[in-house]
């Protein structure tokens, strides 16, 4: 295999021209926040989590949507990221409504981790308290959109790994909302063929299973992955 | 060193952070030794003495709450927001989704279990809610915060033995960050 030199914060590397910065680094165990990915679905650079820098560009760079290239030089972890990951986890939970103690993934959830991390004590700005819906006509499963941060994991599954394609995103800026078929309740839904897969993907309590209460939510976003490496061996 | 003040105050919250004090047991020992207690719903009700820490639970919902934490800030050299409403509002912050007419409407003239004559209590004496729930940050300036619902009995003990000790206690660095 032809190789690529490249630095990781000081650490020479010798890697294949094919990857991301973030393969690179999980393969390096180089520690990289990551929100809107997950390994098996296409990286979009959403959630500008993984932002890092590259020597000789001023703008940081996610690291989920930039290939290696030879004699990069990239570090991922100083104080200019650091300031940004903690002003994105803040504005996560202040533009829709987190209420933790009652929600169905307390103490499992992607988001109260990416807090922790960043070590979010508060939230700086003021929260929007948006009205948000909570689609419950799926008889088995809840969309909730007062949870979700858009990271657009469901909708990729949905469309890259099950096919149906149910979930799209409709509007911009702060009205932005995930949406069923053409905004329509889930439950009447023609194309979701009730697979569950978006439930294991979304990093949040924002789609939960009906049969659950505070706290219970049990997500395995890595059999989204696992299934998708199957499906590259054929097997 | 002289022993410190401590007051704690519940304004708009459902008195769980406190249940949570109350769990570092012993460990209120420890605490005496360092501080007096002076002011707690534990204890009684006067207005907030002048103190060196104050332990404020709950959000701001009323003017009634506003005032007090008004005041408190005035008491408390250090202001301690303790617990995820008085942080970032939480249950109590729910009703900020709607509005407060709806609300109260909700609960006091459409209820099922109203009889037809239900209507708004507006007795003078009443305190009256503000339009939306505030964490105390959007109203005063605040020294330190402990989210959670409820803090750990263990981040509070932490929290205040640091601090009594003239130590800045760090929940980040300490692995003591919990919400919910
Ligand atoms: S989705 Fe996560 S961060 Fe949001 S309320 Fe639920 S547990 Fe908290
Ligand atoms: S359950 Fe399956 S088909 Fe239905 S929306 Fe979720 S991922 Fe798509
Ligand atoms: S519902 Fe979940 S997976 Fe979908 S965009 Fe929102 S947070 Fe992401
Ligand atoms: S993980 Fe790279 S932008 Fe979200």
């Amino acid at each position: 295999m032809n190789t690529i030199p490249i630095t990781i914060n000081d650490k020479k590397l010798d890697v294949d021209p094919a990857k991301t910065i973030l393969e690179v680094c999980r393969e390096n165990d180089i520690e990289i926040l990551t929100m809107c990915h997950l390994k098996g679905i296409i990286d979009i650079g959403a959630c500008r989590l993984c932002l890092v820098e590259i020597e000789g560009i001023n703008k940081l760079l996610s690291a989920c949507t930039t290939k290696v290239a030879a004699n990069m030089v990239v570090k991922t972890s100083t104080e200019r990221i650091k300031k940004y990951q903690r002003i994105t986890a803040e504005l996560f939970f202040a533009e829709r409504n987190h209420v933790c103690s009652v929600c169905v993934a307390n103490g499992k959830c992607e988001l109260q981790q990416l807090g922790y991390k960043v070590e979010m004590d508060h939230i700086r700005y003021p929260h929007l308290f948006p009205h948000c819906e909570v689609d419950t006509s799926h008889p088995w499963y809840v969309m909730d959109h007062n949870r979700c941060i858009m990271c657009t994991r469901c909708v990729r599954v949905c469309n890259e790994v099950e096919g149906a394609h149910n979930w799209d995103v409709m509007n911009r800026g702060h009205q932005v909302r995930i949406i069923s078929d053409f905004n329509t309740p889930w439950g009447e839904s023609i194309t979701c063929t009730s697979c569950g897969k978006c439930l294991h993907a979304c990093p949040t309590g924002a789609i939960w299973p009906k049969a659950i209460v505070q706290g219970q939510l049990e997500k395995k976003p890595e059999i989204i992955s696992e299934l998708m490496e199957k499906r590259k061996m054929k097997l | 060193m002289s022993k410190k003040k401590l007051g704690t105050v519940w304004l708009g919250g459902c008195s769980g952070c406190h249940m949570s004090l109350l769990d570092i047991d012993e460990r209120i020992l420890e605490v005496a030794k360092l501080a007096d207690i002076v002011k707690s719903p534990v204890v009684d009700g006067k207005e907030m003495p002048e103190v060196d820490i104050a332990l404020v639970e709950g959000a701001i919902t009323s003017d009634e709450h506003y005032r007090e934490l008004l005041h408190i800030r005035k008491q408390a050299k250090t202001l301690i927001a303790f617990g995820d409403c008085a942080v970032m509002t939480n249950v109590t912050g729910m009703r900020n989704y709607f509005n407060l007419k709806d609300v109260l409407d909700t609960a006091y003239v459409n209820a099922i279990s109203n009889d037809k004559e239900g209507k708004v209590p507006d007795h003078p004496s009443l305190l009256k809610l503000n339009e939306k729930v505030l964490p105390l940050q959007e109203v005063v300036k605040v020294d330190f915060v402990i989210p959670g619902c409820p803090p750990d009995a263990d981040t509070i003990f932490y929290v205040l033995f640091e601090f009594l000790n003239d130590r800045l206690p760090d929940l980040g660095k300490a692995k003591k960050l919990k919400y919910g």
